[in-house]
């Protein structure tokens, strides 16, 4: 006996067509294909009245060592004031990131590109300059790990008239997944960076900021 | 939602408290045991709020969530898949033989047990629309497919049923 169900009572599974539209040769067919869904159990499942507290204690948990670490990382500190960044630095900056536009710039269309960062280290942290193609954009923001994945903390500034968005960020060294949200609404990775999955269906991009990569520029 | 991602976390737990259970079922019918479902009900709640910033229509954070659940129980399914087998019996208890009959618990069980057999993608299309009794539109609606796609899952998943009870027989 063939193992699959006849379409006509997969139709039937359906709810596309009652037992008795079935022909005489596919009744028995379809009772027992009826069984097989009136064994099936829909009783509602609740989980342990402690669900509530597990998951606030475990949110708690992490708010309080976001605070930790923003109290106890210089770098945001050091970024704000410290104006006396050396010229090198910057200088190394912008003409890495006018290199890495003439490459990474698309011939045509009016999509998002976003362009590798650039970084340039400064003492115990690191520059990272971040660039997108973006001429049809009306706003640019920047989410990632080091600012909790908020795309209203973190906007790029418009360069003029040709499209390019950027901004630059100080980083701890270390590894930081993001991606560009271009008009609040579309998530933009990074096609020049690495990517990773993020466990949902979807990618960011990745950059490693060290401080000797940092020198190289 | 907008309380919590202005900072107040607290505000957290209303949303914890409407939603934990609304997929209660469908997650205990996709991972084959109720405990296994509130371990991923709550860590898709703990990743829903590291990544609320990411809900893009406030209005619909039932739909959003479900889709961070979803990922959850299927990223769950096939890390266990190579383990998974007719002999292992799933957890969620079965109707009470009170209620019906010994004959229906036992194809209840069976069902149970072959359903933890399919596809993560055969098992969730039979428990949206068999168990939560959803449409294939609204099933499409929800994860993002096409009726056509549904129902040829869904009738690879009779089949493979079907061939599953009758080797447990």
């Amino acid at each position: 006996m063939s193992r699959e169900f006849h379409p006509l009572v997969k139709q039937l599974l359906d709810g596309e067509r009652t037992l008795s539209e079935l022909p005489p040769e596919l009744q028995a067919e379809g009772a027992e294909a009826l069984r097989l869904l009136e064994a099936v159990d829909r009783r509602d499942v609740t989980f342990s009245s402690r669900l509530e507290a597990r998951v606030m204690r475990e949110v708690r948990q992490r708010v309080a060592a976001r605070r930790n670490r923003a109290n106890s990382d210089p770098v945001l500190w050091r970024w704000l004031t410290a104006p006396s960044v050396p010229p090198w630095v910057v200088g190394a900056v912008l003409a890495a990131a006018g290199i890495a536009l003439v490459l990474g710039r698309p011939g045509s269309g009016n999509g998002p590109a976003m362009v590798a960062p650039a970084t340039a280290v400064i003492p115990e942290s690191v520059y990272v300059k971040f660039l997108l193609f973006a001429p049809a954009a009306k706003r640019v923001a920047l989410a990632g790990t080091f600012n909790r994945w908020d795309p209203g903390t973190t906007p790029l500034v418009r360069l003029g008239d040709d499209g390019v968005w950027t901004v630059t960020l100080g980083l701890p060294v270390g590894q930081h997944q993001y991606a560009f949200v271009v008009d609040g609404q579309r998530w933009v990775v990074d096609p020049a960076a690495p990517a990773v999955d993020d466990g949902f269906g979807r990618k960011n991009s990745v950059v490693s900021v060290s401080a000797a990569q940092g020198r190289v520029l | 939602m907008q309380a919590v991602l202005a900072g107040d976390v607290e505000q957290y737990a209303v949303l914890v408290r409407r939603y934990q259970d609304r997929y209660a079922r469908y997650a205990a019918r996709m991972l084959g045991s109720v405990d296994a479902a509130e371990d991923a009900v709550q860590d898709a709640l703990v990743r829903a709020y590291d990544q609320l910033a990411r809900c893009r229509d406030p209005d619909n954070f039932a739909g959003w969530f479900f889709l961070i659940l979803r990922n959850r129980c299927f990223a769950e399914r096939r890390r266990d898949q190579r383990y998974a087998g007719l002999d292992g019996a799933p957890d969620v208890p079965a109707k009470e033989n009170s209620e019906i009959s010994l004959e229906r618990a036992e194809r209840a069980r069976g069902i149970e047990r072959a359903l933890q057999n399919l596809t993560p993608e055969q098992r969730e299309v039979f428990v949206l629309k068999h168990m939560e009794e959803l449409s294939y539109e609204e099933i499409a609606g929800r994860i993002g497919t096409t009726v056509a796609a549904l129902k040829m899952r869904m009738h690879r998943a009779y089949d493979r049923l079907r061939e599953l009870l009758e080797e447990m027989r």
